[in-house]
């Protein structure tokens, strides 16, 4: 186990170091100069030199991502082109409100998926299954930008219920935190709520389909005991595949839904970024967004190993 | 029994997993707490200085409940707060209420005193003396002094964005603290509106420069203190009871709270349920219906900004006077500003609007989809299945919806209109590298005629893209430029636009409106014609 933690956690960085020369070198060839940005239109060589060398990219590509990694390694992204800025702050000071919306988005998708699609499963063919589905279809085809504005209307702007923008931390008081958070985690909590029902149905289905729910069946066990002590234990492996996705997904920071509701997630940070062309941020982001997804991943296989004693860690 | 207990362990690793992720986001709330903490510290700087006479305490702590905070919504996040380094407007939103400048446009857009009080210009026009007003203090509790203001035009020459607008400046010296002697090498009749025209321009005081804090935390003169800047809460400011306007009451809020809220239908949602009480634009389509409704205001002001677009004169056949004529025939201004602006602008053959009093000029050679004119053109000069590579950004959506507009127009004359969209700045290096026949933006917050004409279309001026050369206007704009009799220079500049509008260096389209919009509560704020958001007159009810 721990030979196979070691080895998966080398592997992890290694994919990292590749994640950063990839974003590194797909930065350089966009065209789109972080500098003349600086400057806006109000161009003017000397001025124009002068930036570069401050920021550091007079130098040789090579040297500059050298220099960026040696100072990476030791926990230093950089700092921003824009305004000088430490990187790791700035992605530090946004980490509270993306994983506030990731965590409460992703609960109330487990809230409406597990349920809904156990149930459509096993009362399949049945009219509710099929009302399920039609509202999985509709929840998946409901793209986020049009939902989230739909929920503003309503809830911010008709009823008055609830504050259309903005991100209150929790220590600022829990009721204004709950009150900010509600929409833009239902907007994505109920898109992937509705991705997640489809494959806890399929995973359940397959699982009732084995030889030994027919045994179990026959043993006189009732409808819900099989569920709970036959199909669910083995079901759980694809449920926790698509769950670790769509959280590794929502760490990222969810673009839209941030920009709709003034969410000031990471999602923001690095949309800025590319629009700045400020390399230095949006290499840091990328790489916050990798090492997310990969440490998602590690997780999963270790809880995949812990439910099918089948799976070999080694 | 046993698979009673594998469930048992994935539950309890997912609750460490959600363990990890709160201790994540708490350690960040610490973070958060550390700002607070250097807040606290600058303002701990601030009343540190004994000569501090009002020691500010009662306004160290963070707005209290009932406290009058303004919340300002921008649609886009300032990128940095040194006003010598920015470009974005969204930072001079908030600049404007934190820094001065030495004199300062009012309303009228004539220059009237700011941290000077008054100044003498010497005989030969070459000599400017400013008197310094008294009893200033920087918002860290230092006295002003002549010294900051020539320590900041200083750095702005060495290293700012706008060294350029000192271009006329031969010496900038302080021979006592409530002096600044400036010389000229050559007459400057505009130098008030050069050297502070806008926020750009503000007088900083060397120790957040040398201290390396003047990005994150401003310290200037102005009504208004920087307190902290996140992510969650915006940027928030606090009253400056040193104000040197103070006497008079100002500023009238306790603070203010600049909020950004990138989505232009949230915004407006969050202006009507008052979540905001201010916001910086209203998307042209929404004025109409926001303006009728009760308890918000829509103020409206013709702007002095422009739109327009340019033909790359280094190419053929846009290197004939007559081809860009007959596209500026071609075209129609009324139609593009209403797709563009619905209405909310004037359609104008020159750069200058006619709200700018001293300067416009009314001058308008072409016609308004004048198809008959515009292909009697294109035929003298031999030019037909013309094709043009029309380079807009999506960054400024604007500039896409006019280019479908004249793209449309353009077709009755037989031109294609190739529309390359991109991003802004992609737009700028195809812009700097010539690489386009035509390219289409604005230019914003300006006064002075020598800032519409000179550098985007003398020969040798910075901004002149499209790579017009006419030795008459060059000699107009270089004359102009010293002409120190307004009379004289206003006939100059007149000479100079028409040979500018004639020869189509420019396409000139309209002037946008400036638009802000509020609720009921604020109550003495204007919108701007320079469109600079000043919040020291207003109050909240």
């Amino acid at each position: 186990m721990s030979g196979f933690l070691v080895r998966r956690i080398l592997q992890m960085f290694l994919a990292l170091l590749g994640v950063s020369i990839v974003v590194f070198a797909l930065m350089h060839l966009v065209p789109g100069d972080p500098v003349r940005v600086a400057l806006g239109t109000r161009f003017d060589q000397d001025l124009y030199d002068a930036l570069r060398e401050r920021v550091g990219l007079d130098k040789p590509l090579i040297e500059q991502y050298l220099s960026w990694l040696g100072n990476a390694i030791t926990g230093d992204l950089g700092v921003s082109f824009r305004n000088g800025q430490p990187v790791t702050t700035l992605i530090l000071e946004r980490l509270p409100a993306t994983i506030t919306l990731a965590l409460a988005a992703l609960f109330i998708a487990l809230i409406v998926a597990l349920p809904a699609g156990i149930i459509s499963a096993v009362r399949s063919g049945s009219g509710l299954d099929y009302t399920v589905s039609a509202a999985s279809q509709v929840g998946i085809s409901m793209p986020d930008f049009w939902a989230g504005v739909m929920y503003i209307l309503l809830f911010s702007l008709a009823l008055g219920w609830l504050p259309s923008s903005g991100f209150t931390p929790f220590g600022d008081g829990p009721v204004e935190w709950a009150r900010h958070l509600v929409l833009p985690a239902l907007t994505i909590g109920l898109i992937s709520g509705s991705i997640i029902t489809r494959f806890v149905r399929s995973a359940v289905l397959e699982a009732l389909n084995q030889d030994y729910v027919l045994t179990a069946r026959a043993k006189g066990l009732t409808e819900w005991q099989i569920v709970r002590r036959h199909v669910l234990p083995n079901a759980w492996i694809p449920i926790v595949t698509v769950v670790g996705l769509q959280l590794g997904f929502l760490l990222g920071g969810v673009v839209v839904v941030e920009v709709i509701f003034a969410w000031p997630g990471l999602g923001r940070l690095a949309l800025t970024a590319v629009k700045d062309r400020d390399f230095t941020v949006l290499q840091g982001a990328v790489l916050y967004i990798a090492f997310m997804f990969l440490a998602i991943n590690l997780v999963v296989d270790i809880i995949y190993a812990r439910l099918d004693p089948r799976v070999r860690v080694s | 029994m046993r698979k009673v207990r594998t469930r048992w362990r994935i539950v309890i690793l997912l609750a460490l997993l959600a363990l990890v992720a709160t201790a994540c986001s708490e350690g960040d709330s610490v973070d958060v707490g550390d700002e607070t903490t250097t807040t606290e510290a600058a303002t701990q700087t601030t009343a540190a200085p004994g000569e501090t006479t009002e020691a500010p305490t009662e306004t160290t702590a963070p707005p209290e409940s009932g406290a009058q905070v303004l919340i300002a919504a921008q649609g886009s996040e300032p990128d940095q707060l040194d006003p010598h380094m920015t470009s974005a407007y969204a930072s001079f939103q908030v600049l404007e209420n934190v820094y001065d400048t030495l004199v300062q446009p009012a309303a009228d857009l004539s220059m009237e005193p700011a941290l000077a009080e008054s100044w003498e210009i010497s005989d030969d026009n070459l000599t400017w003396t400013f008197q310094l007003r008294d009893g200033v203090k920087w918002h860290n509790g230092r006295d002003f002094v002549a010294g900051d203001v020539v320590y900041s035009f200083e750095r702005i020459i060495a290293e700012g964005l706008n060294g350029w607008r000192f271009g006329a400046v031969d010496t900038i010296t302080a021979p006592d603290d409530s002096t600044v002697v400036i010389t000229l090498t050559q007459p400057s009749p505009n130098l008030l509106v050069s050297i502070a025209g806008f926020k750009g321009m503000a007088i900083i005081p060397e120790e957040i420069v040398t201290d390396g804090t003047i990005g994150t935390n401003p310290i200037g003169t102005g009504p208004f203190r920087f307190v902290s800047q996140s992510p969650d809460e915006g940027i928030v400011l606090e009253k400056n009871p040193d104000y040197w306007r103070a006497s008079e009451g100002l500023p009238e809020l306790d603070g203010i709270r600049f909020v950004q809220i990138p989505d232009a239908g949230t915004k407006l949602t969050a202006l009507r349920t008052g979540e905001v009480h201010w916001i910086d634009a209203v998307p042209p389509q929404d004025i109409e219906s926001l303006g009728a409704e009760d308890g918000i205001t829509v103020g409206r002001v013709p702007g002095g900004d422009y739109h327009y677009f340019a033909l790359n004169q280094n190419r053929a056949p846009f290197d004939d006077v007559r081809v860009r004529q007959a596209i500026a025939h071609a075209i129609n201004r009324e139609e593009i500003a209403e797709a563009a602006q619905f209405g909310a602008a004037t359609a104008n053959q020159t750069a200058i609007p006619a709200s700018n009093v001293a300067w416009y000029y009314d001058y308008a050679p072409f016609g308004s989809g004048d198809t008959a004119t515009a292909q009697a053109l294109l035929d003298e000069a031999g030019v037909s299945g013309l094709t043009i590579d029309f380079l807009v950004t999506s960054d400024f959506p604007e500039t896409v919806t006019q280019a479908q507009v004249i793209a449309a127009e353009l077709a009755a004359v037989g031109i294609t209109v190739e529309i390359t969209d991109v991003d802004f700045s992609t737009w700028l290096d195809l812009q700097g590298n010539g690489e386009f026949d035509a390219f289409m933006l604005s230019w914003i917050g300006n006064i002075d005629p020598d800032d519409f004409y000179y550098a985007q279309h003398h020969s040798t001026g910075g901004f002149n893209f499209q790579g017009y050369a006419n030795a008459e206007v060059d000699s107009l704009l270089d004359a102009a430029r010293v002409e120190t009799d307004q009379a004289a220079r206003k006939a100059l500049y007149d000479e100079a636009a028409q040979m500018i509008v004639d020869d189509a260096s420019y396409i000139y389209l309209y002037n946008p409106d400036n638009i802000n919009a509020w609720r009921d509560e604020v109550g003495g704020y204007a919108t701007r014609g320079d469109n600079a958001i000043r919040f020291e007159e207003t109050t909240l009810n």
